[in-house]
């Protein structure tokens, strides 16, 4: 059984940091997983650990750093890592995005049975790429998924989780599942890093991919940023900072 | 004449089409006019048309498209949209684009066409803005552009994002625009007949509705919501927000945060994923100031946010400002409202 899970790094989104001009001061923020992709890698994980035989390929696009997600999830227990790299690849939007996995994935694990990604990226929040990888490869996608019921090689169901509407759904493989919820799983120790050493992060880049400069990145995405600001308010707040208790309460009587 | 497409979603239970879409169908008109203004032409129009994936259609429902501002209504006529398929239903729409294209086409930002919107347009090969907030036109080399607006995590807070290709996508989160009415404005309304030979891969085993959780926020007056500054000390903060709420019939709302590290329930979230109030009176403990939570609470009539960093971006969007630790408030309101 063979099941990708594709993971992103993002910057911890928790912790932002402006700069005087207003701008994210990248420099003083960490990165981290996506929360998302490390439900979806918690599920993978646990699916591999029902059956004999599974192959567990996480894989990711970014830049070199991005290889610290790899080596985090091959301390977690997947076995094979793939980092897509490429100055070409960066400012890439989500069909492009989807276009570049797609690619990888069809080239480097033919054979899949399952994808697994998180709902969306916590930097970018546009839950669009797992549905457009799905449509790129031609196959099924359950994204909302609340929990994985049951995978193997053949069938897999989920709990979709829509507003409040709980749907249970069963398709045949191959096909793609975006979680959406938190996944319990366990966190590596250093002797799980030091076991993944081993293991041989695999890097690729546009050329690998039969990609030119032109069918890829900012050129080749067809949104582009026209206008960016932060909003102003039309607040002023005024300091509360004695009798707070009593303010308060005067404000929740109504 | 040009063309803006309305991707409607409809209601098969209610047998009406969805008020999120009916939104998108009224600002899409309104839009005319900003148009007119940037092209400095008044007679420059484009046809507002909604589209429609089902078996049939209320008359009354037509009717009320026409006054909330579609010039024509497209039903894509077929049995099997009853059940909902992404796969069917961009295809579908996708056969039908095809023969009947435009440069632009708005989608409702819910669960259903947050699914299909992104298959359509992968299948168009063309760029979707996701989620977006505003939405108005832009004078781009001379030609109208779609611009919709979206709160982002770039290197500002929200962006205005084009499309180099057409169409030119969006999806539009409910509630973001008003429906409005024009009492005598008609419209043309047209059926396509669609054949599908396909059958749903995805089968439904079971579907269960969780009625409690149906809008949570509905007439809000008072929310008291809770942030990642008061996680810690095993959650005990968050439960006594709860035990506040309950004797002040108060609704709780919960940041992003404090969802995904399962202090909150998911149906108290608010903003991104998660729903907008509109409270009379809105307290935050410990919200740091998400632009997705703030977009979705900044219609509060009064805001008052409790946080110990006094730059936090939540102040800027309040009313009043308590720079304090949330978690000694919570205790010392507890008090006063003899809570253990």
């Amino acid at each position: 059984m063979n099941i990708v899970v594709c993971i992103k790094q993002v910057p911890d989104v928790d912790d932002i940091k402006w700069t005087k001009e207003n701008n994210l001061d990248r420099s003083q923020m960490l990165s981290k997983i996506n929360l998302y992709d490390d439900w979806a890698l918690n599920c993978a994980i646990k699916i591999k650990n029902q059956f004999k035989n599974v192959n567990l390929t996480a894989v990711s696009m970014g830049p070199m750093q991005a290889l610290e997600v790899l080596q985090y999830a091959l301390a977690k227990g997947a076995t094979r890592a793939i980092l897509l790299s490429d100055k070409f690849f960066s400012a890439s939007d989500t069909l492009i995005t989807a276009d570049v996995l797609a690619r990888a994935i069809k080239k480097f694990v033919p054979d899949f049975d399952i994808i697994i990604t998180g709902q969306m990226a916590q930097d970018g929040d546009t839950a669009q790429v797992p549905v457009s990888l799905a449509q790129k490869l031609n196959i099924v996608d359950l994204i909302y998924t609340q929990k994985i019921i049951n995978a193997d090689k053949n069938t897999v169901s989920v709990n979709q989780k829509i507003e409040n509407k709980i749907n249970v759904l069963e398709t045949k493989t191959p096909c793609l599942i975006a979680i959406n919820d938190k996944q319990e799983g366990c966190t590596p120790k250093i002797e799980d890093y030091i076991r993944a050493q081993n293991k041989q992060i695999e890097i690729y880049g546009a050329e690998d991919l039969n990609l030119s400069k032109e069918q890829t990145g900012l050129i080749a995405s067809p949104t582009m940023v026209y206008r960016a600001y932060r909003p102003k308010s039309e607040r002023e707040a005024e300091l509360i900072n004695e009798n707070i208790v009593d303010k308060l309460s005067e404000f929740l009587k109504g | 004449m040009d063309k803006i497409i309305i991707f409607c979603e409809y209601d098969f239970d209610k047998n009406k089409i969805k008020d999120s879409s009916y939104e998108l169908i009224s600002k899409a008109h309104e839009l005319k006019k900003n148009a007119r203004e940037l092209l400095k032409d008044e007679n420059y129009n484009y046809l507002t048309e909604a589209v429609v994936l089902a078996d049939e259609i209320a008359q009354s429902e037509i009717e009320k498209a026409y006054k909330t501002g579609a010039d024509r209504l497209v039903l894509i006529k077929n049995p099997i949209f009853r059940n909902f398929d992404s796969i069917i239903y961009s295809k579908a729409f996708v056969e039908y684009y095809n023969q009947n294209p435009s440069p632009w086409i708005l989608f409702p930002a819910t669960p259903a066409t947050r699914m299909t919107a992104p298959r359509i347009t992968t299948l168009l090969n063309t760029g979707l803005v996701a989620d977006c907030t505003g939405i108005d036109f832009v004078l781009k080399d001379s030609t109208l552009k779609l611009a919709p607006t979206r709160p982002t995590f770039g290197a500002e807070l929200m962006a205005t994002i084009l499309s180099k290709k057409d169409p030119q996508c969006a999806t539009i989160r409910p509630k973001t625009f008003e429906i409005k009415y024009e009492n005598n404005k008609e419209g043309e309304f047209l059926k396509f007949d669609i054949d599908i030979k396909e059958t749903s891969k995805i089968k439904t085993l079971s579907t269960i509705i969780n009625k409690e959780e149906n809008s949570y926020f509905k007439d809000a007056k008072i929310v008291l919501a809770c942030g990642f500054g008061i996680s810690g000390d095993n959650g005990i903060y968050y439960k006594k927000v709860e035990k506040l709420a309950q004797k002040l019939g108060a609704k709780i709302a919960s940041s992003r945060k404090a969802v995904d590290y399962n202090y909150m329930p998911h149906k108290y979230q608010i903003g991104q994923s998660g729903e907008n109030v509109a409270a009379d009176l809105y307290i935050a403990f410990g919200i740091s100031g998400a632009i997705q939570h703030i977009c979705a609470m900044k219609n509060s009539k009064t805001i008052i946010s409790i946080n110990t960093d006094e730059n936090s971006e939540i102040f800027k969007y309040s009313d009043y400002k308590i720079v304090a630790d949330a978690k000694k408030i919570i205790d010392e309101l507890c008090k006063r409202y003899s809570i253990e």
